[in-house]
């Protein structure tokens, strides 16, 4: 195989503030009356806590959440105590404990904004790479580096591509620049500025984003090479037009999140744009069937996949299948039907929207899943002939690389995206007209909160600095190409499974109450 | 006390095979399968094993090569090299050796020592088996026809205490638990197996193999082979790397053969409940259960196969209350016991039997109560031979007919009737039988017998007959006055009369005279506008369907569409240019494809080699030819290739298609705006998120018609089988000139009618054995009719109301008003013109009687359920 490396020209990182007057700090630093606005902290502050600008007579309000908090105290600039008048007091943030939950906690939120509002690890202290959950991800570590295979290798000579098309047919080999692209999100479910910026990072990152089940609207034409198409079991939206748009459909027979269960817009988002855009009555619920009604066994799947590659003769077919315990078999079944990718969705994932009762009986977690499918793709001699994407619950930067080192070739990233442009995870999805951050509605007025260019540049931000650590743990092992990553599962360790001696060495899972 | 007698059996057999040995089953089956593709036949006459290669070849694409397998029943004795008697009598034990050393244990362990031998061979097979494309070598097979020893018998009996039982009966008991041990040793107790047993039945045979069925019966030297009954399965499971065929279909009881399409979802539940009748699956694939279960009903419970099909696919809903009283009380109880077992999920089977015990061999298909595989029966009597035929596919029907017709010309290669099943329905049952039994003329003959599950009789309409092809034209006076009369008419361009002509006089002429005509007008179009009047006459007798008199109506078929045959291949071949407007490309010449020149219009596209998917599919290659400028295409030939009209994109309204013979899957699905006629049945997955344009259908249509739809201008004449327009949105306006199976509209949410939404029109009529318009039993007889829809409407011709709440799921019965007729009237004219059918006299005109249209149709609207609509923002939550 060649392992030609692909010098990445990677997209200009612009730092993008939150679009709150109040961002979430993990701390919360306040100025009383007594500040004789003397200027000392400004002068301090390497973090631009504190901002003055010339011609004001007082600082600004502090900008919390750039601030280090107590660890500042070993420092020189610690403001709190350098204040001549006292006027400063710091302490944590007693909102962190309302938000969040043991997968997603607060402190990751925040960490995702800041890689967002930075391009860059966020320079709090924050715990934004493990969450809470106590088992999976935030169990498993990567292995104590033998140093001396560390390499010295810049970040742009790193390869973070992966190839979508490894069968070998006709079709293109699509290649993305980062080993990860976007889940779908309908339009309908979350606001049109939201999946359009998604869009425009895409394109930048030279990625992918996925249009969901709710059709296609005319914003992302300009983007259309990095959009891939969503054909799922209510067919909303999905005509030939679309088929012929996008270089790769996907057809989702299952959400991990919702196993047995199609999508499902309530009747409030079923505004008169949404029901347009699918051809439906404003105001009705919209119920996707659970299966396709088509496809009730393998050989009508293949007919399904046949006939998507007869309307776009160069397009690539992702299967989207959640994950039972025999996901092993189809992904099997999958690839010999044709399929260019398969792509397993866990347990985790989805945001607000299912059914609490689907939430909580759900289909096998990830990274159960992923080793299962990629070592019984390589004992049947097909794993490099197809894509393995996995999905659901791949929180941030390090879930994607402990992805890949169990056996992914990359990973479908959602509620990240979300993070980033500051949902903060309340889970209120369908309520109402929709979320109130206006990311998750359609809302006329709520949806204008969010611009495409916010969103953009946001992402970006977000995957740059997700790109960082992927090419650290690169280096480390030794590795030129994420490529190379797959399938190493002998670089990771689980925490479970070490003897005391051996757990000492790593990160203890962090342990705090969340408030729930 | 008859009935303490055979609850002793019972428990004495059950018991008797409690002492089997067996490991417990596990939870999931050894290879994850589809749905794959079955098809089968029986005839009255014995058939030869190679017609069951052509089916085969053309359902490739409903299994990946990795398993297939065939059966026959009612065999050749003279094939064998047995004397008939013998045939019946024994025995015709087939053991697969996958490990050639195994043959000498199993033989001292599980043959010698207690069957008497009659004749014992190895099967002869054919020397290369790459040869025929084929990866991993067959299993050596051997036949032995044997009978149980006497004394083995007798110790069987009295250790099991089968005296009341009948000694053959005990005799087949004793063959099957036989072979149980001989899998259980050799098969399915060992990692590398070395043997196990295809069949042991009378009169019954099977073979599989690692690959397509067909190459079953090219390795093991079968198509010369004769038998009644033949049954193929192309098997998709999928795993990559299978060695033997062990899991390949079919499976056997004791005298059946079973082949399965589908997926139970219920495996391990169905094998505990086997498990509680001491029968242990070997083989784990959910198809070894559905056999075991019907051994279990047959031989054990020995219920009639009436329940036996009941217990499999159980009746419910709306039809369980159309049952007759009695009825409903035997199917309960059979329902209460035994409803755990029955298979749930996706299945169809197709079962070849033999019945020594009444001297008579079947072919069953069953389809499952949600009807969710794709099935299709078919039927063809005359008084020397008569066929039935089941199959996943019409196509496949209609390739069994061809091969067959063409060796034998008694067959006509257009089955008489073509119908679907409605699973677990109080109307037929979803199960059609086909028997073989004498024909009570003494001299040996046969004849076919088909009923459905509650033994009422289908049949094609009796004092008609066939076409014999060889039969010289008759250039008869008579004939002469008419084929005069159809060039005159060709001279004066009266296309109407021509038509009205024809019709007229095809009812009552010969078929030597049909033939003579059919032939002049193949002669007279030479120019294009008389070849265009020619293609358009004879699609015109090819679609209506009139009275046909004394003749099969399929043997007028096949002169006609022979004509248009030959007429499309007389067209310029696409390398020449011959000014004409018709351009004839194949196959083997689609490389020759160009841009039309001049005045070319038409593109004839003979579609007979394509492939049925992928690059060398027809499909394909229309597709560049529309970039090239080509918008009329007319395409025949058709042996199930799919997606016609797929991949044009919107705006397609120049476009338009017309198809003959018999077309393929997801025909029309996505079109925008250009027209598609299809002159003849077509199959499933039609019309697919269509967005735009006309679809003319000359029959059926299969299952998930229009799933998805977003509008359309459709008419179909015949029937809808299950679950047509699910999830249709915007649009779509669909004329369905006879009923659908099940799940119409389900979901549908296309707007407000009356202000630019869609609707189904359904009418409820059939043609009967005369080709005249009758009126259905009842328009819609399934249930959940427009169920959970949130827009759209249904149009119902149902004048006496037999369509009742109990349909409906979620939607309400409401008057039609003048702005709903206003809005259906267009259409409806639309479906005159096309089909014939008058407005006034066949659909306002009910029992003589011309009604106003809101007598006769009656409106289905969604009611706005508080589930589905505003103010249900409450999630469902179960946590507290």
């Amino acid at each position: 195989m060649s392992k030609t490396k692909e010098k990445y020209q990677l997209p200009e990182i612009k730092e993008t503030p939150s679009r709150f007057r109040n961002t979430i700090g993990k701390y919360t630093i306040k100025r009383n009356s007594k500040c004789i606005s003397c200027g000392k902290c400004v002068e301090l502050c390497p973090f631009g806590v504190h901002i003055m600008p010339e011609n004001h007579a007082s600082p600004f309000r502090p900008i919390e959440h750039k601030c280090i908090g107590f660890d500042c105290k070993k420092t020189d600039h610690y403001c709190i105590e350098q204040c001549p008048e006292d006027a400063l007091t710091l302490k944590d943030n007693a909102l962190l404990d309302t938000m969040g939950d043991y997968r997603w906690t607060s402190e990751m939120l925040l960490g995702h904004f800041a890689m967002a509002e930075t391009g860059k690890a966020p320079h709090v202290n924050l715990e934004y790479n493990l969450g809470n959950s106590g088992g999976g991800f935030d169990k498993m570590r990567f292995v104590e580096p033998n140093l001396s295979l560390a390499i010295e290798i810049s970040d742009e000579d790193i390869d973070t591509s992966i190839e979508l098309n490894k069968t070998g047919d006709e079709r293109s080999r699509k290649t993305i620049s980062i080993p990860c692209y976007g889940g779908g999100m309908s339009y309908g479910s979350t606001a049109l500025s939201v999946i359009v910026g998604r869009a425009r990072a895409a394109k930048r990152l030279n990625s992918l984003t996925c249009t969901g089940e709710g059709g296609y609207p005319p914003q992302f034409l300009p983007y259309k090479e990095h959009v891939i198409t969503q054909v799922a079991t209510g067919l909303f939206g999905v005509r030939e037009e679309t088929i012929q748009h996008c270089p790769i459909i996907e057809f989702k027979y299952a959400q991990g999140a919702k196993p047995g269960l199609g999508g499902h817009l309530m009747g409030e988002k079923v505004t008169e744009s949404v029901a347009k855009m699918r051809e439906t009555v404003v105001g009705s619920s919209l119920f996707s069937p659970f299966p396709f009604h088509s496809v009730y066994s393998i050989e009508d799947h293949k007919k399904h996949v046949d006939w998507m590659k007869e309307i776009n003769h160069n397009v690539l077919c992702s299967i989207k299948v959640s994950t039972p315990t025999d996901v092993d078999m189809v992904a099997i079944g999958v690839y010999f039907a044709g399929a260019h990718i398969i792509h397993i969705d866990g347990s985790y994932g989805g945001t607000g929207a299912a059914p609490d009762i689907a939430k909580k009986n759900i289909a096998m977690p990830i990274e159960y899943a992923i080793p299962k499918v990629h070592n019984f793709l390589v004992d049947e001699g097909v794993r490099d002939k197809i894509t393995l994407i996995a999905s659901g619950g791949i929180r941030n930067g390090l879930d994607v690389a402990k992805a890949i080192a169990l056996g992914a070739d990359g990973c479908v990233i959602g509620t990240a995206d979300l993070v980033a442009v500051e949902c903060v995870r309340c889970g209120n999805c369908e309520s109402g007209r929709g979320c109130a951050r206006g990311i998750a509605s359609t809302d006329p007025e709520l949806g204008q909160m969010v611009e495409e260019e916010y969103v953009e540049q946001r992402l970006v931000n977000m995957y740059m600095a997700w790109r960082k650590q992927w090419c650290d743990i690169l280096r480390t092992y030794g590795l030129k190409s994420i490529k190379d990553l797959r399938g190493r599962s002998d670089l990771l360790v689980h925490l479970d499974y070490l003897d005391e001696e051996e757990q000492k060495k790593y990160q203890p899972a962090p342990s705090y109450k969340v408030v729930l | 006390m008859i009935n303490a007698t055979k609850d002793r059996i019972i428990k004495n057999i059950l018991a008797s095979r409690g002492r089997l040995p067996h490991f417990k089953t596990p939870v999931n089956k050894c290879d994850e399968e589809g749905g794959c593709g079955v098809t089968g036949f029986m005839a009255n006459i014995p058939i030869a094993g190679k017609h069951i290669y052509e089916p085969s070849v053309q359902m490739h694409n409903r299994g990946n090569g990795k398993g297939g397998g065939i059966a026959a029943v009612g065999l050749s004795a003279s094939d064998l090299g047995v004397p008939q008697d013998v045939l019946e009598d024994h025995y015709l034990l087939q053991v697969a050796y996958l490990d050639e050393g195994a043959v000498g244990n199993v033989e001292s362990t599980n043959i010698n020592p207690c069957f008497d031998i009659y004749k014992s061979e190895k099967i002869s097979t054919i020397d290369d088996y790459t040869s025929i494309g084929l990866e991993v070598k067959p299993p050596d097979v051997w036949r032995y026809f044997v009978r149980v020893k006497p004394s083995v018998l007798k110790k069987f009996i009295q250790n099991n205490n089968f005296y009341d039982m009948d000694q053959r009966k005990a005799e087949d008991e004793f063959v099957f638990q036989n072979s149980t041990r001989l899998n259980q040793t050799y098969y399915a107790s060992l990692g590398d197996k070395q043997a196990f047993v295809l069949s042991h039945a009378r009169n019954v045979m099977i073979l599989k193999v690692v690959g397509y069925a067909e190459q079953a019966t090219e390795y093991y030297c079968l198509n010369d082979f004769k038998a009644h009954g033949w049954i193929a399965h192309q098997r998709y499971p999928t795993r990559g790397r299978l060695w033997h065929p062990g899991g390949a279909h079919p499976f056997s009881g004791m005298h059946e053969a079973l082949v399965h399409n589908g997926d139970f979802a219920n495996y391990h539940a169905v094998s505990e409940y086997l498990n509680q009748y001491n029968i242990y699956p070997q083989f784990l694939t959910d198809t070894e259960t559905a056999v075991l279960l019907l051994d279990l009903y047959n031989r054990v419970f020995e219920y009639p196969m009436e329940y036996i099909i009941e217990a499999l696919a159980p009746t419910t809903e709306y039809d369980f209350d159309c049952l007759p009283p009695e009825k409903q009380q035997v199917y309960k109880y059979i329902q209460s016991q035994h409803m755990t077992g029955s298979p749930d999920g996706p299945w169809f089977f197709i079962i070849a039997r033999n019945d020594p015990y009444k001297d008579l061999i079947q072919l069953i298909g069953i389809t499952d109560t949600a009807m969710l595989r794709p099935q299709v029966f078919a039927l063809q009597e005359r008084e020397d031979v008569q066929i039935g035929l089941v199959c996943s596919e019409k196509q496949a029907i209609d390739a069994t007919l061809q091969s067959i017709a063409k060796e034998d010309k008694r067959f006509c290669p257009i089955a008489d009737k073509y119908w679907n099943a409605r699973g677990g329905s109080s109307t037929d049952g979803g199960s059609f039988t086909f028997t073989i039994k004498d024909s009570g003329k003494e001299d040996g003959s046969k004849k076919l017998i088909t009923e459905n599950k509650f033994g009422e009789i289908i049949q094609t309409p009796v004092g008609q007959i066939h076409f014999d092809i060889q039969t010289d034209l008759s250039n008869s006076s008579e004939s002469k006055k008419h084929t005069d009369q159809i060039v005159k008419l060709f001279k004066a361009k009266d296309l109407s009369q021509l038509k009205e002509y024809c019709l007229a006089q095809f009812a009552i002429l010969d078929f030597e005279d049909i033939k003579d005509v059919c032939n002049t007008i193949e002669s007279i179009a030479k120019s294009d506008s008389e070849k265009a009047m020619a293609i358009d006459l004879l699609t015109h007798l090819n679609d209506r369907i009139f009275p046909t008199g004394n003749k099969k109506r399929s043997s007028v078929l096949q002169i006609i569409r022979g004509s248009l045959t030959e007429i499309f291949k007389s067209s310029p071949k696409i390398k020449d240019k011959k000014n004409s407007q018709y351009s004839y490309i194949d196959f083997a010449t689609r490389g020759d494809l160009r841009a039309p020149l001049d005045n070319e219009e038409i593109l004839v596209v003979n579609a007979k080699e394509f492939e049925s998917e992928g690059q060398d599919c027809d499909s394909r290659m229309i597709n560049k030819a529309y970039r090239l400028g080509w918008n009329h295409y007319i395409c025949y030939g058709y042996k199930g290739q799919r997606f016609t009209g797929c991949g044009f994109g919107s705006d397609s309204d120049k476009v338009r298609f017309d198809v003959y013979d018999s077309s393929g899957d997801y025909m029309a699905s996505g079109i925008d705006g250009m027209e598609i006629h299809v002159h003849g049945n077509a199959q499933d997955q039609l019309g697919q998120i269509m967005k735009r344009g006309k679809f003319v259908v000359h029959g059926d249509v299969g299952q998930t018609f229009m799933y998805g739809a977003k509008g359309g201008d459709v008419y179909i004449l015949g029937n809808a089988a299950g679950r047509p327009l699910i999830n249709a949105t915007g649009r779509p306006r669909v004329i369905i000139n006879g009923t659908c199976l099940d799940y119409l509209a389900e979901s549908f949410m296309a707007g407000d009618p009356l202000n630019g939404g869609g609707f189904v029109i359904v009418n409820g009529i059939e043609f009967n054995d005369n080709g005249n318009k009758v009126d259905l039993d009842m328009a819609y007889p399934g249930s959940n009719l427009f169920s959970l829809a949130s827009g759209g409407a249904i149009y119902l011709r149902d004048p006496e109301c037999k369509v009742v709440d109990e349909h409906l799921n979620g939607g309400v019965f409401a008057q039609l008003s003048d702005a709903d007729w206003e809005l259906i009237l267009p259409y409806l004219e639309e479906n005159e013109k096309l089909f014939g059918i008058s407005i006034e006299d066949d659909l306002l005109t009910i029992n003589g009687k011309k009604l106003a249209f809101d007598k006769v149709y009656r409106k289905v609207m969604p009611i706005q359920a508080r589930a589905l609509g505003l103010g249900s923002s409450k999630k469902v939550d179960t946590s507290t």
